[in-house]
């Protein structure tokens, strides 16, 4: 007879160790937990050489962070609007615009002292790659909140930012004056990336270790310690002894007291303080949008010129082309690349018809005069509508003041009846809801009302008095005299000089997409400049890092 | 809409802007923000960092 003995819950495990290793679960919990070990997740020791202001900078930028988003949540769980009509939503805006601020200003300082530092050393390029990603990725998300503020400030910018947009085709899928769509490219898809990207970044930062000083450790210094060592570089002479690169190598040497939470809270703390104190001694910016209503009551001349050049296709609508109308020459380019035509027209708009002519039918039947107008309009073919409405609008140009009362005697047929009754409609605010809104009940894409706005000279009279206009820093400016997206500073610099400032050569002309280019090739530069021989040496010929890690050189000399 | 609270320093009247060099101008509140970075940047480079009393 034979008996059993139970085994016992070690050898049990051992006995299935080779079966649970092989499981993807195990798999997945070794290298989690070989790459970032507790202790290096969530150290309490750092090298020595981490002693600079300079490094308190990332976990601000952190906490920053953690603030916008606390306050993100609120102002969207509470709707785009809450905060035009309340106190304390417009107090909790502020909370959100101060935290933004605070977050680039913080983040963008990060930058430079991981420049000077050359952080990107020792197999820590993607740590750079990531965190310049999470930069880009910040100006978009942080872009993408000033197009959804409902409010003047939001108008304009969409207003111009649309051109660039759409000069390189992006404009074709990402529409700048659907608010619908920005919302939510804003509150969902940008912060997971982002707090995507920041993780990562963290991580890898945690994972490499921070980067030691440059130069102290290149010198044989008994500091570090390690058999890590990198390749012979390329065309070596065979049996040349390989080096190792210190930076690659783990700190053996020594280390300071460092309470990873402890920083954060203090940081979170430091920065929530400052946003309450900067929302509540400054408040935020929110000027009123413009509705059509408004403008054809304040610029009434101005109004009928642009229902004018609707109905004789002569427009900024009319003639933009791609996304908006089929002109296949219309559009900008960079050089032979037409980026603005590849995707063709994906949002069709019809000016005459959308900003004039359906809006009109909506009151017909209550105006007599609009709906006979209508009548003529609709029994004349294309190219005798084309010569009434453009005799108007050279008309009105002639006429003092542009005054619709004052213009000459000519054949316009109905268009002075039209325009009149699309004034008429307007200033009683019953044409905001059917430009806006065509035959949708719900909507939240304001391309036609903005388009049309955008067309007439008021909306960008009122930005160019604010020095909002393009070829004054516009996009990087705010309403008032708050400060703007700061951060913008390169990219609208481009437009206030020449060639690009002069749009009567092809440099001018093509500005958009010459710039929006220009800024893609100098941002990739920027993300890739680890691998960029010469910038990347920049911080070794100017010796900014001696002043970073003064108590470090200082304490120990070069032997 | 409810009146807004009370702010202590009004920022909503008319801006000031800088004429840098020829063309080129920036709001003084962003010029403000920058120059702001960059004086923080060399204090966070200066200053001597506590050391660990460890």
């Amino acid at each position: 007879m034979t008996t059993t003995t139970p085994a016992t819950g070690a050898e049990s495990s051992a006995a299935h160790r080779p079966a649970t290793d092989a499981m993807w679960t195990s798999k997945l919990r070794h290298r989690i937990f070989d790459e970032l070990p507790p202790e290096t997740l969530l150290p309490d020791e750092q090298p020595a050489y981490v002693a600079s202001w300079i490094y308190v900078f990332g976990v601000l930028t952190i906490a920053a962070l953690g603030v916008i988003i606390a306050s993100g949540l609120w102002l969207a769980f509470e709707g785009p609007q809450w905060w035009h009509g309340s106190s304390v939503g417009h107090y909790v805006n502020s909370l959100h615009f101060w935290s933004v601020q605070i977050f680039f200003f913080a983040m963008v300082i990060h930058l430079w002292g991981k420049f000077w530092m050359a952080a990107w050393r020792g197999k820590r390029a993607m740590t750079w790659i990531t965190g310049a990603v999470a930069f880009f990725t910040s100006i978009g998300t942080a872009f993408t909140g000033y197009l959804v503020q409902t409010n003047f400030d939001s108008q304009w910018i969409g207003a111009e930012a649309k051109d660039g947009i759409n000069s390189v085709g992006i404009g074709a899928w990402f529409n700048v004056l659907n608010v619908g769509q920005a919302l939510l490219i804003h509150v969902a898809l940008l912060p997971l990336v982002l707090g995507g990207l920041v993780v990562w970044h963290v991580l890898l930062v945690r994972r490499r270790g921070v980067v030691p000083p440059i130069d102290q450790l290149t010198d044989g210094s008994d500091l570090v310690s390690g058999e890590v060592t990198v390749p012979a570089p390329r065309g070596a002479a065979a049996g040349a002894r390989e080096r190792p690169d210190p930076a690659t190598l783990p700190w053996r040497g020594p280390k300071r007291r460092y309470d990873i939470v402890k920083e954060f809270a203090v940081a979170l703390l430091a920065v929530s303080v400052l946003t309450v104190a900067l929302a509540a001694l400054l408040s935020s910016p929110d000027e009123k949008a413009i509705t059509l209503q408004k403008w054809a009551a304040a610029a009434p001349a101005d109004f009928v010129a642009t229902a004018s050049s609707e109905l004789d296709g002569s427009s900024g609508t009319a003639t933009y082309g791609a996304p908006y109308v089929n002109i296949p020459d219309a559009g900008q380019s960079i050089g032979p690349l037409h980026l603005q035509r590849w995707a063709g027209v994906r949002h069709p708009i019809d000016a005459a018809k959308s900003f004039v002519l359906d809006p009109l039918r909506t009151t017909a039947a209550t105006n007599p005069g609009v709906q006979t107008a209508l009548a003529q309009w609709d029994g004349a073919d294309a190219a005798q509508q084309q010569k009434w409405a453009a005799a108007y609008t050279d008309a009105l140009g002639k006429a003092p003041d542009g005054d619709p009362a004052k213009v000459g005697s000519g054949d316009f047929g109905p268009v002075p009846a039209l325009t009149a009754g699309l004034l008429a409609q307007a200033r009683s605010g019953a044409l905001d809801g059917p430009v806006g809104l065509g035959s949708s009940f719900f909507q939240t894409d304001y391309t036609r009302s903005v388009l049309f706005l955008a067309d007439g000279t008021y909306l960008e009279d009122r930005a160019v008095a604010q020095h909002l206009g393009g070829d004054q820093s516009g996009m990087m400016n705010e309403t008032g005299a708050y400060p703007g997206q700061e951060w913008l500073w390169l990219y609208t610099f481009w437009y206030q000089i020449k060639p690009f400032s002069d749009e009567s050569n092809s440099w001018g002309a093509n500005a958009d997409a010459i710039i929006f280019g220009i800024m893609a090739l100098l941002s990739l530069g920027l993300m890739l400049l680890p691998y960029i021989p010469g910038l990347r040496s920049i911080p070794r010929w100017i010796p900014v890092h001696r002043l970073i890690w003064k108590q470090w050189y200082a304490d120990h000399p070069r032997s | 809409m409810p009146s807004l609270p009370p702010v202590a320093i009004d920022l909503n009247g008319p801006g000031h802007y800088v004429h840098l060099v020829g063309p080129i101008q920036i709001s003084l509140a962003n010029l403000i923000v920058i120059i702001l970075m960059l004086v923080v940047f060399v204090i966070a480079v200066l200053v001597p960092f506590p050391r660990d009393k460890g």
